[in-house]
């Protein structure tokens, strides 16, 4: 008893069953939490790391072949390599087996031509001159294929690389990746997503803490409110793409459609997919979620305030504008928060209402009305399905998924982490009063 | 008149020549479930100060919430009966809350300010009643702090948060809020039982001190207090109006044994007798 007295309360003991199934619970979340980092992170160094090149030389069906190229992987039994590209990204990859190597080196002098079109051309020589002239030699077989200075983007010795120099490497390309110029980068769905999510919190705010005020406090326990309470409780489980569907009816081709034959447009402006419909869309997704944590936040509203309010004259309109949506507004940023959480992962509804894989124009110019919300946009969402699914390079654009992964999963962690600082503002500054 | 066997709650020509603030006629009041008045009878004469005491449950605090219609809120509750503000019906069709609210202050058992400002809380009805200039505000949120005699311990701090107040500044800040919009009546139910003493007795001055231009109706749980501020005094049991009378009479000699039994302390299990 002496000894059970002396801990601290609230300290559970050594052989409590629930605290150990607590804690391995919370270590593997955090082992899947920093599995996925650590993929993620592990794929897109993949993605930018400069591979080295070799040449080979081997003999299969009786030929003698020749190549110097990147080996992109290797195992006991075969190489993947990649091959000039000097014709199409992605197209030059090979695999040979070990057993009909007869030569593999690994030349000091190997170089690397990056051209500013992604694809890549392996050399031999010093990577000062190729920097200038003479250009490669191009290869009998492509006749009136001429290559430009111009087109070459930067050229890299890849055998002698220091760490360094790899670092240096990677992280100019992935920058390039985000923001490189003439449609390279994803730099335009990263705008598009962050543009999707704030435009997604201006519509899905007002109406959510509309509905919730009157859920709350008008509706009482009628009929219809209760209707719509089940209906908002069930309407969070709704699959997103269920949504997406909707969206296209109702908005792309309803209302969007409508719009058009109302200004009588030759084109589809409004009537095809575009930031505005999408944004919608996912307002009605994350409605629920507002409407639900608003609500719990109206009902932590001490009732004496209320009556306060209410005895010195306030109209019910009035009390819940001044004292109870200020007192509810850490709750309000809640609900904002879990909108945000939700709406910036989705990209299955996206690409029915709006998203797509290349759009030629940002929705945000300097153009009078500056943000275009009719305009279709790009989603680091869907490029991430792009580039792992659909993409030309079957080695690259997988790995280049994950650094827009990466980037898709910063921002969103971005966006929350903007709304907690401010709500967490807020709720010191209460107590601070409160005190 | 409500009788109780016999015996009148208010004893004829008590309040002869008095202006009446607040009057409730066979005023009946039930919740979803359970009547808390029964037949309530009462007159609260003007610029006096009646205490309303009883047991916790006794109807005191709904009674209350009769004369500015605070019942409203709470579903299911229904009212029956006429209840009369400065002379007018307060369950009226035309009335309009807002306006009778206005004119019937109300201070709650807890302090409540807002989380704003002590400036802003005593000016919040102000605003509500469409005042809008800063000089108004600032003379009248002055006058108010300085009624509630709060004004000498604020005046640095108007910008500070009420909450930052302690319990007793807290609840006559309230008051001063209350104060503001210039009401006619104060409601007040069991304002100093959250008070240290100091408080309580500060407290008790400035309801004295009220008692010149406002009509103040008190609840309170404290004998003393009741004793000590209150020109008349109501005892309530179980949702009826048992005695009404000058406070001085029903401490010394009530007329009821129940009303003698509550406020000496004395158990029963059932009163009235």
């Amino acid at each position: 008893m002496a000894a059970f007295a002396s801990l601290p309360r609230g300290v559970p003991r050594r052989g409590d069953m629930g605290l150990w199934l607590a804690a391995g619970a919370v270590g593997l979340s955090l082992l899947a939490l920093v599995a996925l980092l650590a993929v993620l992170l592990q794929q897109t160094l993949r993605a930018f790391a400069p591979a080295p090149v070799a040449e080979l030389r081997w003999n299969r069906g009786g030929t003698e072949h020749t190549l110097i190229a990147a080996v992109v992987e290797q195992d006991a039994r075969a190489l993947i390599v990649r091959g000039s590209e000097w014709l199409r990204r992605g197209t030059e990859y090979r695999r040979i087996a070990r057993a009909d190597l007869s030569q593999l080196d690994w030349p000091a002098d190997a170089v690397t031509l990056h051209l500013r079109d992604g694809r890549e051309l392996h050399l031999r020589g010093d990577a000062a001159t190729w920097r200038i002239t003479p250009l490669p030699a191009l290869p009998q077989s492509l006749p009136g294929y001429a290559l430009a200075p111009a087109d070459i983007d930067d050229v890299v010795a890849a055998n002698r690389l220091t760490p360094a120099q790899t670092i240096g490497l990677v992280l100019q390309r992935g920058w390039r990746f985000v923001a490189g110029a003439s449609g390279g980068g994803v730099y335009p769905a990263l705008v598009g997503t962050v543009l999707l999510v704030l435009l997604m919190s201006v519509l899905v705010m007002p109406l959510g803490v509309l509905l919730a005020l009157w859920l709350h406090e008008y509706a009482g326990s009628g009929r219809i409110a209760r209707l719509l309470r089940a209906a908002m409780a069930n309407l969070a489980g709704v699959p997103a793409v269920i949504y997406g569907l909707f969206g296209l009816v109702l908005f792309v081709n309803g209302v969007g459609g409508g719009l058009d034959g109302l200004l009588q447009s030759d084109v589809p402006r409004w009537g095809s997919g575009g930031l505005l419909w999408s944004s919608l869309t996912l307002a009605l997704l994350t409605l629920p979620v507002v409407v639900i944590a608003t609500e719990e936040g109206l009902a932590r509203v001490p009732a004496s305030l209320r009556q306060a309010a209410l005895a010195l004259g306030a109209t019910r309109a009035e009390m819940l504008w001044r004292v109870v949506l200020p007192v509810a507004r850490p709750a309000l940023l809640t609900a904002l928060i879990l909108a945000v959480a939700r709406a910036a992962g989705e990209v299955a509804p996206l690409m029915l209402v709006g998203a797509v894989r290349y759009a030629p124009v940002l929705p945000l110019d300097g153009e009078f009305p500056y943000l275009h919300v009719s305009r279709q946009f790009m989603h680091l969402g869907q490029s991430v399905y792009d580039l792992a699914l659909a993409g030309s390079d079957v080695v690259r654009d997988p790995a280049q998924a994950h650094a827009a992964a990466l980037l898709l999963l910063v921002v969103v962690v971005g966006l929350n982490a903007a709304a907690i600082v401010v709500r967490n503002h807020l709720r010191e500054r209460a107590r601070e009063l409160a005190v | 008149m409500s009788v109780v066997d016999g015996v009148p709650a208010m004893p004829p020509g008590l309040l002869d020549g008095l202006d009446l603030a607040l009057e409730a006629q066979g005023l009946s009041l039930e919740y979803a479930q359970r009547r808390a008045l029964d037949a309530v009878h009462l007159q609260v004469p003007r610029q006096r100060v009646t205490a309303l005491i009883g047991s916790s449950g006794c109807g005191k605090s709904s009674l209350l919430r009769c004369f500015n219609r605070l019942n409203d809120e709470i579903a299911g509750c229904r009212v029956r009966g006429t209840v009369r503000v400065l002379g007018l019906d307060a369950y009226a069709d035309t009335t309009s809350l807002p306006d009778l609210r206005r004119r019937v202050g109300m201070v709650f058992q807890k302090p409540n300010p807002f989380p704003q400002s002590v400036a802003e809380n005593v000016a919040f009805g102000l605003r509500l009643a469409g005042i809008r200039s800063r000089l108004e505000l600032d003379d009248r949120v002055e006058a108010a702090l300085r009624a509630a005699s709060l004004w000498d311990e604020v005046r640095d701090r108007l910008g500070d948060n009420a909450l930052a107040l302690s319990a007793g500044q807290q609840q006559r800040l309230v008051i001063a809020r209350a104060l503001a919009v210039e009401p006619e009546v104060l409601l007040m139910d069991e304002p100093a039982s959250m008070l240290d003493p100091i408080s309580t007795l500060r407290f008790e001055e400035l309801v004295v001190a009220l008692r010149e231009r406002y009509s103040v109706l008190l609840v309170t749980h404290n004998m003393q207090q009741a004793a000590r501020v209150a020109d008349y005094t109501a005892f309530m049991q179980a949702g009826r109006l048992l005695e009404f009378d000058t406070t001085d009479r029903i401490f010394t000699n009530p007329r009821l044994r129940g009303t003698e039994d509550y406020i000496t302390g004395r158990m029963r299990e059932s009163g009235g007798q």
